[in-house]
């Protein structure tokens, strides 16, 4: 469902206020023009091959990496005791970041009436749903006998052996798969109505009884819009707090443990926050280069980019904020395994992962305060790959610094990335851009229902002020 | 035998007059068709307050009861000491409890909401058109074969670029 704060009218504002965020779209005249342009995306191009060649080209690397790990045992992932978690466990809570800007987009942003979401949350979302997925495969490669995951899944078994329920890592498991499913559900139900706009237009009687079958034998009637209004409400309100615990649980995987760096209670919210603010960069790294080889500049305007890039500097405030307080919280509380280790993370072994991290998330994305480079889509993109490469080195900054270097000196060590790793790594980019390169060439990425509510509908009189905008 | 008339419009003002009178004439049972949630449709028809409401709380307290029960039953059943804290211990349940509530939650609401709303719908049945997913509104008036010509002609009077009887 669309959201517009109140009714339309008057010029597209240059600087649209975040808050009511009253964004149009002049360039869109009538309901016939949206189904034309999006479901135009639709065709396949040859830079679209190109590019699916490509992440399938990483897939198989990755897909190839794991096989050698699991025929060579563990050992050749780079693991070297005490830190015996890495890449996969870093990259794990890097793609359940990811994910997190979809459902923020989709939930939190329905619910506050932010406009700016209606051009861009199916891509979001649909991004989330892909990374949640690749999230999901980290764990299980983590544990080196892969047949053996389901353990954590609580069933009644021969064994006659049940899951540690106070372990975060169950709590985990009932986490991600709760996201994974609410995020495909809200992802399928806002695409119902649009897959019955394929149906419709579609010529293969094949493809047209698949549409139909996917639609549910959709009709566009007021009784079906008035229940999936209702329902999309729900949906938004279960998954708004869903958003904030998934990645709470995450930190809890970290904060439980007695390890220095990791034992705060800032954890919960600074991941959360640095959730956000990786999923936006993503999104933005996803729906730039889109706007443009896709023709849908005019859809997704610069005024969306520039409301999204608003948040994004909050939310990097936010990160920048957690960063200097777990800083002085060490300094401040006086512990000196603590000091030593964000010592050690900052100017010592370390250093040029933390300067990495600080640089990406802290540093460079203060250049949104000027509204030339918030309007500028070449900056954001650019920003977006370094915000992407900071982030997973904040994960690689937690994970591996606090194992390396932790309350007994006689352990001390480091940790080398082997190819293994980095090919499982290369391989979770070609996955996820595999899923979301066919998804955009099989169904809408801009939501054609929504476009529509906050396109002014025809009329046979006068249009009156109210008649401009659904919500 | 026609069991009714369906009336495709352009304009969204038009066919907020036609529904008017139409329910006004109590001619028969309407379908309103839009490409996009209107809510002047919606004040027209005035249809009764969506009862998906149940079906998100009824799969909410089941779900938050399930979590919590899986978690303690489960403890108690395969009882492990963990950091001298009680068999069941509530707090980190809670993150059960909730996951769960959400998971069932959703899950039933949208249950609830293809209920309501009919569907999945195996044929399109009569009353429907593919313009109606495009641009334009319809008016499905579903009345006895007495009162089709006048249903026609109102369709026919508020502007319905084409207006059809089927059965």
């Amino acid at each position: 469902m669309a959201t517009l704060a109140h009714p339309a009218g008057g010029d597209t504002p240059r600087r649209p206020n975040f808050a009511s965020a009253d964004i149009q779209l002049p360039a869109v005249r009538d309901y016939e023009q949206v189904n034309e342009e999006i479901t135009a995306v639709l065709r396949p191009t040859k830079a679209w091959f190109l590019g699916l060649f490509v992440a399938i080209g990483a897939l198989g690397l990755g897909v190839g990496s794991w096989a050698y790990q699991i025929h060579q045992g563990l050992g050749v992932a780079g693991y070297s005791p005490p830190v015996m978690w890495g890449v996969y466990i870093i990259s794990f809570v890097f793609w359940v970041g990811i994910g997190h800007a979809g459902t923020l987009i989709s939930a939190i942003l329905y619910l506050f009436r932010a406009g700016f979401r209606t051009t861009i949350y199916r891509a979001a979302e649909a991004m989330t749903v892909f990374a949640v997925m690749t999230a999901g495969l980290f764990p299980i490669i983590h544990i080196g006998r892969p047949w053996k995951f389901f353990w954590l899944i609580p069933y009644p078994n021969w064994r006659l052996i049940w899951p540690n329920f106070k372990s975060p890592l169950v709590w985990d498991v009932f986490a991600i798969t709760t996201y994974l499913t609410i995020s495909a559900t809200f992802l399928f139900v806002g695409l119902i109505p649009d897959i019955a706009v394929l149906r419709d237009r579609e010529k293969n009687p094949l493809r047209k009884q698949i549409l139909a079958l996917l639609s549910f034998g959709w009709r566009n009637s007021e009784r079906e819009w008035r229940h999936f209004a209702r329902a999309y409400l729900f949906l938004a309100a279960f998954s708004t707090p869903l958003v904030l615990s998934v990645h709470s649980v995450v930190s809890f995987d970290f904060a439980m443990a007695v390890v220095p760096g990791w034992h705060t209670t800032i954890f919960a919210p600074y991941f959360v926050a640095g959730a956000i603010f990786s999923g936006f960069a993503m999104v933005w790294t996803i729906v730039i280069p889109m706007r443009k080889w896709f023709g849908v500049k005019h859809y997704v305007t610069l005024n969306h980019l520039d409301a999204s890039a608003k948040m994004v500097l909050f939310t990097s405030l936010v990160v920048g904020c957690a960063y200097l307080v777990e800083f002085f919280i060490a300094w401040y509380g006086g512990v000196a395994y603590e000091q030593e280790y964000f010592w050690n993370r900052v100017f010592g072994q370390w250093w040029w992962a933390a300067w990495i991290m600080l640089t990406c998330n802290m540093i460079l994305p203060l250049s949104l305060f000027s509204q030339k480079l918030r309007r500028n889509p070449t900056w954001l993109f650019i920003l977006s790959l370094f915000i992407n490469l900071g982030m997973w080195f904040e994960r690689f900054v937690i994970v591996v610094p606090s194992l390396s270097h932790d309350v007994n000196p006689w352990q001390w060590s480091g940790y080398t990335v082997t190819w293994v790793d980095m090919g499982i790594l290369i391989g979770s980019f070609g996955w996820f851009f595999m899923w979301f390169l066919l998804f955009v060439k099989q169904l809408p990425i801009i939501a054609i229902t929504e476009i529509k509510e906050i396109i002014p509908p025809k009329l046979k009189h006068a249009p009156a002020a109210h008649a401009t905008g659904g919500h | 035998m026609m069991r009714g008339m369906l009336g495709v419009f352009q304009e969204l003002d038009s066919t907020v007059e036609a529904i008017e009178e139409l329910k006004k004439e109590k001619i028969g049972d309407l379908t309103v068709y839009t490409p996009t949630p209107r809510h002047e449709l919606e004040h027209a028809v005035h249809p009764p307050r969506s009862k998906v409401r149940l079906f998100t709380l009824i799969g909410g307290l089941a779900g938050v009861m399930f979590g919590y029960w899986i978690a303690i039953w489960a403890s108690e059943y395969w009882p492990l000491v963990v950091g001298g804290k009680a068999i069941s211990t509530w707090v980190p349940y809670t993150i059960f409890g909730f996951e769960v509530m959400v998971m069932v939650g959703a899950l039933s609401t949208v249950f609830g909401m293809f209920y309501l709303q009919g569907i999945p719908r195996l044929t399109m049945t009569v009353g429907y058109d593919e313009r109606f997913s495009n641009g334009s509104y319809g008016v499905w008036c579903e009345c006895a074969p007495e009162k089709l010509a006048l249903a026609e002609a109102i369709l026919k009077r508020h502007g319905a670029v084409e207006v059809r009887g089927e059965s």
